[in-house]
């Protein structure tokens, strides 16, 4: 089936809701349901379709849309994205789920914009253009411009909405001057025809200035999209004015955007700038790390605790990333699906506490409501835990892959990387205990989960779960991918290679043969 | 079946236990819970019987068998299955974990039997033990870390157990977040050793190490180092031991459980598990003796400041895995981990009888109010002395044998280690004096009113409940801490499982006399066969005088107990008078939790409310985004100013551009 | 005949149309005088394509006149509705939409 409809499906829902919605009052809510359902379906079937032994693209669609320009409409699933589709199509279903939990004014426009936003998200995610890219991009923002302008609450959130989406699209603008920089000028360097398809784009290098400047043209869209620090200033006002069903979404996967872009565009087209700039990356990634822990553990709002440990746990991705080795790329693109899932059921936990805390978010108005809760008070421990990466989530086989990606790459940096993991700890066991334990609040009417609740969570927690379990399911997907996409980066960062899977036993054996050669042997199965 | 499937029964159960009784919580009656965690890990020693017996049956050279489910996450170089390991020094393991664990579990039906988070309390507690399990069957060294967070994790929800006690709730946090410091430790030790040699797996690292190392290189070194950052965390050496006393705060069975018998243990394992990687780094073994040395040597002084009951013995544990964190790392393998075994029946016995007398005082631990239970509570009492005699290292009792070999082989070492050896039996005076001052202020003296009241057979009640740790009036409405308590006089599964600790206690020694029999140094060799430290050759001298002066400095310590707190009872503070200072040392713990605090506390906090504060709002939002938004903003408010809404006007400007631009394009061509 | 004429005649109708547009303050004079304006560039592409002997600029012409009778439907359904809300009938006066 081409991606086409898995892209355009959710929109076409949206649409046809709000057409109808004067004559079926219920429409757009329950079309929006099916549209995210049918696009969650589509992307399990590509996800048990996918081929892991094959090379390239997958479902390819390759039409050309501006022949002049050698813009391609051209879509395609692989192990960069695979995973990718799945975590996108299952928080849109679980934050369509949750928005039907309440009755919203303006209902088929609502709809339409969150089905539209999950339709450019999808787009972006399977964009192999360039331009395409670009576009999808940045029509991820207009429905959300007005889906916070609109249905957001909070007194500032006219002013949040117009500083999130100038900032974003002064980054954006970035990116779009870095785009069209790509295509002209790699035309112009090689002396070929004009093309943004990025297969085509891959063998045409740009010479090493144009790549540096490029690069941090795309860096400044991605990073803010993350976001990371210094340049997350949208995130508390944005986060705040969202409608948490929103916020979901925007939390779990628009972020995801930025960090996939990295991988995606950034790596393979601007290896040698990659390599020029991984020590800025790097040092962006352990600000991250360390500033959005450090606020996070004094941050007494719950939906700002997971806004600042997503920038931490962003700056993880980032680490991973820009360690330039497949372990940390490998790990980057599975803390990507983990960090989804994690904080979309984390922040609807939050509104269920507020629910309960007398619609406050701040956890000092909290507190003691397990007793009464278990059922809720169990899934948030299983979700607080695998905020936090204990070993045996899969968000842990992420960190550990990101962690040894960033230690073959910066010995330091990984280390000092590390005070990240500690202080997720107390941040995410903070709000776990504030609102769950302790003496009841002073508004607290604590109450169990309700089955409507738990439709959303329960699927939410199931995958986490299954995930954390065996992460292999995403790693396999993926490494062949991810490897060819760090590859031209890795090469020219020259670290030494990690041994690759030796048999010991045999080795051991050989080296008994010849007896006294131990000692030369610390080398052993390091790759060139 | 083959052992490794005995080994798969014995993570299964457990697990089975945990999700059984947490997906059914609300239809168990009664006590249904507690009986089905019990059977559950009752199962799981039975499976570790069979493991035991299955791998007697391999010749001692094949005795390492390894299991794999699935690839858990093999990617990118990394070998990483689903994979356990059974081998003596696992099987060992084990079976004293789930041996004792079941008995702790039969406690603690009865101990909790008033407590509205009866069937939550087990659900725990089995998954407490499933990791556990977990960690010491775990085949390589990622599934060792998932264990040993997992324990971490389980002991958090366990020590908060009582939730809403603040106290309660931030001895977990920061039981966890040391914890989470230790598996970071963990984490980069791995990482250092996998560097090279590219596996994660125990036996093929084990196989790989010699050849890809040189002893005593630095990334060795470091390795080692920072896995012993992780077993201090976990054993509550110093100094990151303080999590360790605090964490009395969650219901004593958990205490006895997670730490005395099982979880601070851990630390042990790991290094004994490690052995051919940290006889590559003698430095880091160096740095296991020498620490593992000032713990016992300090928490010993400070068991003898303290009146909490349980952290007395919460100190006497951390003592006590300093003995054996020393001995393992000196090369004493068999004996550390011999010690590990009998401690843990005499710790979860004494555990246990303090349980029994927290229960006669209903809710109410410090020394300073006991008094007198001797004929109040004959059992317990007896519990307790046996204990304590094995404790105190008094022969025949098993800690006798374990502690001295643990002291003998130290001494064989020779050189520096002789100072090791000295501070091993001063420590082991101050341990028969803090165990036997806790006795005899429990037990002897005029009665207590709780003790009259239960020797007239009325079981105390404390009118209104508090928390022991602040006084803070408990939060009846919830039910937990039950308002009942129980003592092991008047329960039938306490009184069997503390007599089945108490024959562990007293005969478990007899396992291991020197000159006699090596039961356990036979049975561990295959686990320790490619190790230069693990046969040892005795001294006779050394010998003779080990049991002796071990023997002596037991009873002295007694003999001291007996006059200061039971002849003299005025002498205690006498003595406080005389020593103010080093009193004042003693009470306050060192100040290992000022110290922290001002380290790593403060400036943390201060970090981030600084970034929160004034680097946010400053900076942030100010600056790097206030620029750009402020650009963008004054670039529009200067078109909007143009933008009159006059229609005429709009036309007018329109036909004037056009009118500019046609005009010059004529004067142009 | 020079076309030079028709042109003077198409772009004297065409500035009495734009005079009118911004001196006129009733909407209707204002869309009449519009009319006016896309008549007078009728006229010019009339003569063009008679000059050249090519149908385009007639075709072009016939396209004006529909888009005009669009814009006049939706010009005069406005000022209806305008009317309606009882606001007034001048285009100075109607200036919500201002930046």
């Amino acid at each position: 089936m081409p991606l086409s409809i898995l892209i355009w499906l959710p929109a076409a829902c949206g649409l046809l809701g709000a057409l109808v919605a004067s004559r079926v009052q219920r429409a757009p809510a329950a079309l929006a349901l099916f549209g995210s359902l049918a696009a969650l379906a589509l992307a399990i079937g590509y996800i048990a379709d996918y081929k892991v032994g094959a090379h390239g693209l997958q479902h390819v669609t390759d039409v050309v849309w501006i022949a002049a320009l050698g813009i391609h409409y051209k879509l395609g699933v692989d192990g960069l994205n695979v995973m990718l589709l799945g975590l996108t199509t299952l928080l849109f279903f679980a934050a369509v789920l949750a928005s039907n939990l309440r009755r919203w004014e303006r209902p088929q426009l609502f709809y339409l914009h969150f089905m539209l936003a999950e339709s450019a998200v999808l787009g972006a995610f399977l964009a192999q253009d360039l331009a395409l890219f670009v576009a999808f991009f940045d029509l991820m923002l207009i429905p959300f411009y007005f889906l916070i302008g609109s249905w957001g609450t909070g007194p500032d959130r006219v002013k949040a909405t117009i500083k999130l989406v100038i900032y974003t699209l002064v980054g954006s603008l970035l990116m779009l001057a870095g785009a069209i920089a790509t295509g002209v000028l790699a035309a112009h360097q090689n002396g070929a025809p004009i093309t943004f398809v990025l297969s085509s784009l891959q063998s045409l290098p740009l010479h090493r200035g144009s790549q540096e400047w490029i690069f941090l043209c795309f860096a400044a869209a991605f990073l803010v999209k993350m976001p990371a620090f210094p340049l997350h200033g949208w995130m508390p006002d944005g986060y705040r004015a969202m409608p948490i069903e929103v916020l979901m979404v925007f939390s779990g996967v628009l972020s995801k955007v930025g960090a996939y872009g990295f991988l995606r565009i950034a790596l393979p087209l601007f290896p040698q700038a990659a390599v020029h700039f991984q020590l800025l990356m790097l040092l962006i990634a352990l600000g991250s790390i360390i500033y959005g822990s450090a606020v996070a553990f004094t941050q007494t709002d719950a939906r700002l605790i997971a806004g600042y440990s997503s920038v931490a746990q962003l700056g993880f991705i980032t680490l991973g990333i820009f360690a330039l080795n497949p372990q940390g790329a490998q790990g980057a693109l599975l803390q990507m699906v983990n960090h989804g899932l994690v904080v979309a059921a984390l922040l609807f936990i939050i509104a269920l506490l507020a629910q309960r805390a007398g619609g406050s978010e701040d956890i000092r108005e909290m507190g003691g409501i397990a007793f009464r809760a278990p059922v809720l008070a169990a899934l948030f421990l299983i979700v607080a835990l695998a905020t936090l990466a204990i070993p045996g989530s899969s968000n842990f086989a992420g960190e550990f892959l990101i962690l040894l990606g960033a230690f073959n790459a910066k010995l330091a940096i990984a280390i000092i990387a590390f005070s990240g993991v500690v202080m997720a700890s107390v941040y995410a066991l903070r709000l776990l205990i504030r609102s769950m334990h302790n003496r009841v609040g002073p508004k607290v009417h604590s109450r169990e989960l309700t089955l409507r609740d738990g439709a959303v969570l329960v699927p939410l927690v199931a995958v986490i779960l299954l995930l954390a379990l065996y992460p292999q399911f995403a790693l396999r997907r993926s490494e062949r991918a991810v490897s060819a996409a760090v590859s031209a980066a890795h090469a020219l960062s020259g670290q030494r290679a990690l041994p690759r899977r030796l048999d010991f036993a045999r080795a051991a054996g050989s080296l008994a043969g010849n007896a006294g050669g131990a000692g030369a042997n610390q080398d052993t199965g390091s790759a060139p | 079946m083959s052992a490794t499937t005995f080994g798969w029964l014995v993570l299964l159960f457990p697990l089975l236990g945990t999700l059984v009784i947490g997906l059914g919580f609300r239809s168990l009656p009664g006590r249904s819970a507690g009986w089905i965690a019990t059977a559950t890990i009752a199962l799981s020693f039975l499976a570790a019987l069979g493991s035991l017996i299955a791998l007697q049956g391999h010749s001692p050279a094949h005795r390492e068998l390894s299991s794999s489910l699935w690839n858990y996450a093999a990617s990118a170089g990394i070998d990483a299955h689903l994979s356990i390991l059974v081998d003596p020094l696992s099987v060992f393991m084990i079976l004293i974990v789930s041996g004792v664990s079941t008995l702790i579990h039969l406690y603690s039906v009865s101990y909790l039997d008033g407590d509205r988070g009866f069937a939550r309390f087990f659900a725990y507690l089995n998954f407490f033990v499933f990791s556990m399990l977990l960690l010491v069957l775990a085949g390589n060294l990622l599934l060792l870390i998932v264990g040993w967070a997992f324990v971490g994790a389980a002991s958090y929800l366990l020590i908060s157990f009582w939730y809403r006690r603040t106290t309660a709730t931030k001895a977990g946090i920061k039981a966890f977040v040391i914890n989470v410091l230790g598996d970071v430790g963990l984490v980069l030790g791995t990482f250092f050793i996998f560097k090279h040699t590219g596996t994660l797996d125990f036996l093929r690292t084990f196989k790989a190490a010699p050849h890809v190392f040189h002893s005593g290189e630095g990334d060795i070194v470091a390795g080692c180092l920072m896995l012993l950052v992780g077993a201090f965390a976990k054993s509550a050496q110093i100094p990151l031991h303080t999590w360790l006393p605090d964490a009395m705060e969650g219901p004593t069975p958990v205490s006895a459980l997670i730490h005395a018998a099982t979880m601070v243990t851990a630390g042990v394992y790991l290094i004994a598990r490690m052995h051919p990687l940290f006889e590559l780094a003698p430095a880091a073994q160096d740095v296991g003796a020498i620490v593992g040395c000032a713990t016992l040597l300090i928490a010993g002084t400070i068991g003898l400041a303290q009146t909490d009951i349980k952290r007395v013995i919460a100190y006497s544990t951390m003592s006590q895995i300093g003995y054996m964190i020393m001995g393992v790392s000196v090369g004493a393998y068999a004996a550390g981990l011999f010690h590990l075994m009998t401690h843990a029946f005499f710790k979860a016995l004494l555990f246990m009888g303090a349980g029994s007398i927290i229960g006669a005082m209903s809710g109410e631990q410090s020394l300073q109010k006991m008094k007198g239970f001797r004929k109040a509570m004959p059992f317990t009492y007896g519990c307790f002395i046996v204990g304590g005699l094995a404790l105190s290292g008094i022969p025949p009792f098993s800690g006798f044998f374990s502690k001295d070999e643990i002291l003998l082989v130290t001494g064989e070492r020779g050189g520096w280690h002789w100072a090791l050896y000295v501070a091993g039996y001063i420590g082991a005076l101050l341990t028969a004096i803090y165990t036997f001052r806790m006795i005899f202020r429990a037990f002897h003296g005029e009665p207590c009113q709780e003790a009259r009241e239960l020797e007239a057979g009325h079981l105390h009640h404390a009118e209104v409940p508090t928390n022991p740790a602040n006084g803070e009036v408990e939060d009846t409405d919830v039910g937990f801490p039950g308002p009942h308590h129980t003592i092991a006089e008047r329960a039938l599964p306490m009184k069997i499982a503390m007599s089945v600790l108490a024959l562990g206690s007293i005969g478990a020694g007899l396992l291991q006399i020197p000159k006699v029999d090596f039961v356990i140094d036979d049975f561990l060799r295959p686990s320790f066969a490619n190790s230069p430290l693990y046969e040892t050759h005795t001294r006779n001298g050394l010998l003779v005088a080990g049991l002796t002066l071990g023997t002596l400095i037991g009873l002295a310590g007694i003999a001291i107990a007996y006059r200061v707190w039971v002849l003299r009872p005025g002498s205690a503070a006498t003595i406080r008078d005389h020593a103010r200072p080093l009193y004042v040392l003693f009470v306050n713990k060192w100040y290992f939790d000022e110290l922290i605090d001002t380290l790593v506390v403060v400036p943390a906090a201060w970090m981030g409310r600084f970034a929160r504060g004034t680097f946010e709002r400053v900076v942030v939002d100010g600056t790097i985004v206030g620029g750009p938004t402020g650009l963008v903003r004054a670039g529009s408010a200067a078109v909007r100013a143009v933008q009159t809404g006059l229609l005429r006007y709009y036309a007018a400007l329109l036909v004037l551009g056009v009118t500019a631009l046609g005009l010059y394009f004529l004067l142009q061509s | 005949m020079s076309i030079a004429w028709y042109l003077a005649v198409s772009a004297i109708i065409f500035s009495l149309g734009a005079v009118g547009v911004i001196v006129r303050r009733n909407p209707l004079v204002v869309l009449l005088c519009l009319e006016l304006m896309l008549n007078g560039a009728n006229l010019a592409l009339v003569a063009f394509s008679r000059t050249w002997g090519n149908g385009d600029g007639q075709i072009l012409a016939l396209v004006v006149m529909t888009v005009a009778a669009c814009e006049v439907c939706i010009g005069l359904g406005m000022i209806v509705a305008i009317h309606r809300r009882r606001l007034p009938i001048d285009v100075d006066e109607l200036r919500e939409l201002q930046g």
